[in-house]
């Protein structure tokens, strides 16, 4: 289009089509035409045309239908595909040191001495370190510190640090390291998780008063909500399972790397590939003894992280001791054995799960007992032995609650957070335990679930605030979609179908950190200059999930901008306001909410400047592509580039500032805050397997995965963590296992023997995408990150059940256990040729017609309540004939909750439960 | 890294550019683009040939730079991630990866990239399960390979439709549009 610029054909501030009045400083660029709004984006709350089956949302007024909803790709994702990223081992500085560290051969030793003459005689070697450099403890959690940069007293596990060298080259200090002598005394070490649970005569750790007897128990938890008493009576169909969940890694594909530079004003620039720099830089101040202040904590590119590069890890310490002492940059590239021994991975569990299902179909109790394997350090696992119970209180409605969890410290690489966080182990064998019950009550399971599912806006039997729930859309649309109907208990033996369900935070309502100042999680900064382009200052860890994208895509939304116009500087936290980091799937739903705040800030000067230059009324005005106009009249309006300067007028470039807050919420029992989130997002996967029956080879063919996210900010990247989650989660139920030799030692710390899905591994996902509008999210949106991956392993679990009959109880489901499993179903039933085995049919009994009833009464008790602005309260326990509006203990005292076991209950604890045997020191009366 | 074997001469085309250099005699490949020749977007992600993450090409052929002596690659064309645009025009196999989520992390990316855009130039309509077995030595830890595959079918339509990849220093949108008569809504 040809553009003719005439300053004479601007009439009053109403604008000729086609016709810019007059160029401005900054313009020049293509698209110099704002393009027309698009109905079928506006919410019909604001008179558009976009349906909203969900009722409206508080941000509706923000949609410019520039970018939120689009498939986008990723702001960044040009430097990746031409290399210009640069992780962690690509930051190269002048001058720099390689380093690299001495780890212990030792599983659990003493370090009598550490001699490095020979080694700082080596030439070319600059600096060595050792634990006495860095005697302050740290770790992730403030209540659970118990790592050193380097061993102060003891090693804990083989690969635990002892010294650090830096030097000239690689291969200078790969010759340094070995050049360090270290004498040990080798104490007992511990393996196996359940010896965790005993006294022992060195335990791993020394916790003080607080630790719990002589014991390597890191952390316990009892908890009972609910009819406990009741649930065992009621039950007309139990389903008990002992399970064994191997421990997995993450496997990123980028090795940690770290780079420490202490520039000449004496500050340090770290450069390292953090989800969580703001806990770093905490770690890093107590460990170098200097104010945060002189840290600056720069965040490179991260290939991968799911949780592993998210606590404060010993080789950064390292790195800024080095490089302090050497006074020179120090650079330290993992091996990828190393990332195995720092590890962080999903914790080896011992898991006993009962359900209980009584004569109406509903579940009238879960009993969880957890023993989790914590290796040698505490990591995240405080909220992780919290979450192997709480995070599997909903989606469905229950009687009662009862969960034991303990973690342990064992003399093995430390497990910490992972995708899915603490709930993935608990969240398959939950899913499988309903398998098990609508086996047991012949009903098809979708139907099992439909029938006792919560419903929006309810409380948790842990008293959780669930707002919106889409998990019904999810078992509907799987369900269609896979055809499950013409499948289930009817595929030939050796092919099977299961459903797998999945419920998970959207950001932890806790923050790691809680000051008594109601410090915000997220804040985002912007910055607006006479170019119009904005800049976006955020400490959203960008980890390859997309959150600059999505922080650049709610800005451009409410600002009515293009996304070339943004952009996001989220690498310092010299820079950067405070962000707690990209863990518990909490950056989209906060960081976005804190970005909508701080763009709300420019949005309000903008329409002031508008109203003064065009003299609309400002209640009328709306933004679209570029330009602020009248709703009513379009041609009444101006580019944003004259509102923008208009509203600079006497200030210059306009800053705001926005942040998110999570409401108080919960309840107020001992650990009522772990599991809490301002939202939760729900999923449900079929995934349709094919066994080969005669080598124990499973496949999984296809898989329908239904998440609700809210709504998709960027559907194109919610589909990638959908498919993405699943082949992680394929991957630990099928072929992933840290693998220990009974000696304790790790046998596969590599990518070869350490079994990751290739891509012929992996099955054709159909992802789907339910969006229930979640009123707190930005613009509506709930986490897809960690969600998705928990009902893929329960989905294959139960497809293998269907296809020959045999119910796992041990992950991963590798070919020579499938073969055992297979072999045993033979055995028991006296059947020579396995390929003679019966499938699973189901006959439906009477009870499948009362659950259809009540799941179709459901539905329209669901809608109704989404819809309702004055829905009253609903808490669990009303499915049980109790009053949900008021909380079931504070009148039912067989509800009442316990957080401590009676003497009774500790005269035949469960595994885990067992913990509860011992006395904290501090109670022992002999501390 | 292995110790120091004393230094050679070494000389190859790397990504266009003839590279003159002195290497250790036992120096690995990736070592040698990574910290010498100026290209860090080959990847060191297991050294042990089993992530891909290392993939470059010499004479055309997707190798494993991690386990590849630098001397093997003496006198050869050598390809990278950073020889695969045209100047500012993304390769399509670059450009449908941004577009179609082909990356997440992008750890990967420069290995699936070269692979890729040797099995373009072999053949420019690939089959799935043509696709497949090209990355089969290839791992990445966040896609799923779902949208990979999308991406090379979108670049292999590019290829063969004659589409062209825009130049990406292109002026971006003007901060100053005007109304036009379809903005009226």
């Amino acid at each position: 289009m040809s553009v003719e610029k005439k300053d004479d054909e601007m009439v009053g501030y109403r604008q000729q089509p086609g016709k810019l009045p007059f160029s401005k400083p900054g313009s020049g660029g293509k698209n110099q035409f704002s393009k027309p709004t698009d109905a079928s984006i506006i919410p019909e709350s604001q008179g558009g045309s976009k349906k909203q089956p969900w009722g409206p949302h508080p941000h509706d007024e923000l949609v410019s239908g520039q970018a939120i909803g689009k498939p986008t790709a990723m702001v960044d994702s040009r430097w990746k595909v031409t290399g210009q990223a640069h992780y962690g081992d690509d930051v190269r500085l002048a001058g720099e040191l390689i380093g690299r560290i001495v780890r212990s051969p030792h599983h659990y030793a003493r370090v009598l001495s550490i001699d490095v003459t020979k080694a700082l005689e080596l030439p070319g070697v600059i600096a060595v370190a050792t634990g006495a450099d860095a005697a302050n403890k740290f770790g992730v959690l403030p209540v659970t510190k118990d790592e050193h940069a380097m061993a102060v007293e003891k090693v804990r596990h083989a690969g635990d640090l002892v010294a650090c060298v830096a030097a000239e080259t690689e291969a200078t200090a790969r010759e340094a390291e070995r050049l360090i002598e270290v004498e040990y005394e080798i104490l007992d070490s511990i393996h196996d998780m359940r010896d965790g649970l005993e006294d022992s005569q060195t335990p791993i750790h020394d916790r003080g008063k607080y630790h719990i007897g002589e014991s390597n128990i890191q952390k316990r938890v009892f908890q009972e909500f609910g009819d406990v008493a009741g649930m065992s009576q009621a039950a007309v169909a139990s389903h008990k399972q002992n399970w064994l969940f191997a421990g997995v890694n993450h496997a990123a594909t980028e090795p940690h790397a770290v780079v420490a530079h202490w520039d000449p004003s004496g500050r340090l620039t770290l450069y390292t590939p953090q989800q969580v720099p703001h806990y770093l830089h905490r770690a890093l101040a107590d460990v170098l003894e200097i104010p945060m202040h002189q840290i600056n904590v720069h965040r490179t590119f991260v290939g991968g992280g799911f949780g592993g590069k998210s606590d404060p890890f010993p080789h950064e310490m390292c790195a800024a001791i080095l490089a302090r002492k050497a006074g020179r940059p120090v650079r330290i590239c993992l091996d990828r054995e190393e990332v195995y021994w720092i590890n962080r991975g999903r914790h080896p569990s011992r898991i006993e799960m009962n359900l209980h299902a009584d004569s109406e179909g509903r579940i009238c109790g879960i009993e969880t007992d957890a023993l989790i394997d914590g290796g040698a350090f505490a990591s995240f696992g405080h909220v992780t032995t919290y979450y192997n119970g709480v995070l599997h209180t909903a989606p469905y409605e229950i009687g009662a609650f009862h969960y034991t969890g303990a973690r342990v410290w064992t003399n093995k690489p430390a497990s910490g957070a992972m995708r899915g966080h603490g709930a993935v182990n608990s969240r398959c064998a939950v899913e499988v335990g309903m398998d098990d019950l609508a086996e047991q009550l012949a009903v098809d399971p979708i139907t099992l679930r439909l029938a006792n599912l919560l419903p929006p806006h309810s409380a948790t039997i842990t008293g959780f605030r669930v707002t919106s729930i889409g998990m019904r859309e999810c078992l509907e649309r799987v369900r269609a979609a896979s055809g499950w109907d013409d499948k289930f208990r009817k595929m030939p033996l050796g092919k099977g179908i299961g459903i797998g369900c999945g419920f998970f935070i959207s950001g932890s309502a806790l923050p790691i950190h809680w000051d008594p100042n109601k410090f915000p999680h997220a804040t985002v900064h912007l910055k607006i200059d006479m170019d119009g382009g904005v800049t976006v200052h955020t400490g959203a860890a960008e980890i390859g999930q997309g959150s600059d994208t999505v922080i650049a895509q709610s800005v451009a939304e409410v600002l009515g901008l293009p996304l070339d116009m943004i952009r996001i500087k989220s690498r310092d936290t010299d820079t950067s306001p405070v962000d707690l980091g990209s863990y518990s799937s909490r950056v989209t739903f906060m960081n976005a909410n804190a970005a909508i705040s701080a763009a709300m800030g420019i949005r309000d000067e903008l329409l002031d400047a508008t109203v003064e230059i065009t003299g609309a009324e400002r209640n009328k005005l709306v933004i679209g592509d570029r330009r602020i106009f009248a709703k009513n009249d379009p041609a009444v309006g101006v580019s944003y580039l004259e509102a923008l300067h208009k509203a600079q007028e006497d200030r210059g470039a306009l800053v705001s500032s926005g942040a998110y807050r999570t409401p108080p919420m919960g309840r107020t029992h001992k650990g009522a805050a772990a599991g809490l989130a301002p939202a939760y997002s729900f999923s449900a996967y079929v995934a349709e397997v094919s066994v080969d029956i005669e080598t124990g080879q499973t496949k999984v063919d296809k898989v329908w995965a239904a998440h609700d996210c809210g709504k998709a900010l960027n559907p194109l990247a919610v589909k990638g963590q959908i498919i993405g989650s699943c082949h992680m989660g394929m991957g630990q139920v099928l072929s992933e296992e840290m693998r220990y030799l009974r000696s304790g030692h790790l046998m596969n710390p590599d990518l070869l023997d350490y079994k990751i899905p290739s891509v012929h591994e992996m099955p054709e996902v159909i992802p789907i995408i339910v969006e229930s509008n979640d009123l707190e999210g930005p613009f509506g949106a709930k986490e897809a990150g960690e969600g998705p991956l928990l009902p893929i392993l329960p989905a294959v679990c139960n497809a293998v059940y269907d296809a020959i009959g045999v119910r796992t109880s041990e992950l991963p489901i590798t070919p020579d256990r499938m073969y055992r499993m297979i072999e045993n179903r033979c055995r028991a039933e006296k059947v020579s040729d396995p390929l003679d085995l019966a499938s699973p049919r189901l006959e439906h009994s009477a009870l499948q017609d009362t659950l259809d009833a009540r799941s179709n009464a459901h539905t329209e008790r669901d809608i109704e309540r989404r819809l309702d602005d004055e829905r009253e309260p609903y808490h669990n326990g009303a499915l049980f004939g109790l009053d949900p509006t008021i909380p079931p203990d504070e009148v039912d005292p067989r509800w009442a909750v316990t957080v401590l076991p009676s003497d009774e209950y500790l005269t035949t604890p469960r595994l885990a439960g067992s913990a509860w045997k011992h006395t904290e020191r501090r109670h022992r009366g002999d501390a | 890294m292995l110790p120091a074997a004393g230094e050679v001469p070494w000389r190859a085309v790397v990504n266009g550019t003839e590279k003159e250099l002195a290497i250790e005699s036992n120096a690995i490949l990736l070592d040698v683009l990574r910290d010498k020749a100026g290209c860090l977007g080959a990847k060191r992600g297991c050294d042990m040939g089993t992530c891909g993450c290392c993939s470059v090409l010499i004479d055309g052929q997707p190798r494993l730079s991690c386990l590849t002596l630098a001397a093997e690659a003496d006198g050869r064309d050598i390809t990278t991630v950073e020889g695969l645009a045209d100047g500012h025009h993304l390769h399509p196999i670059q450009q449908t990866f941004a577009d179609y989520g082909g990356s997440q992390c992008g750890f990967c990316s420069p290995g699936f990239l070269v692979v890729i855009s040797a099995l373009l130039e072999e053949n420019p309509t690939p089959s799935d399960p043509e696709i497949k077995s090209a990355i089969e030595g290839n791992l990445c830890r966040c896609t799923g390979y779902q949208q990979i595959v999308d991406s090379v079918r979108a670049a292999s339509q590019i290829l063969t439709s004659g589409g062209s990849i825009e130049d990406s220093t292109a002026p971006k949108s003007d901060p100053h549009p005007g109304f036009s008569e379809e903005g009226a809504s």
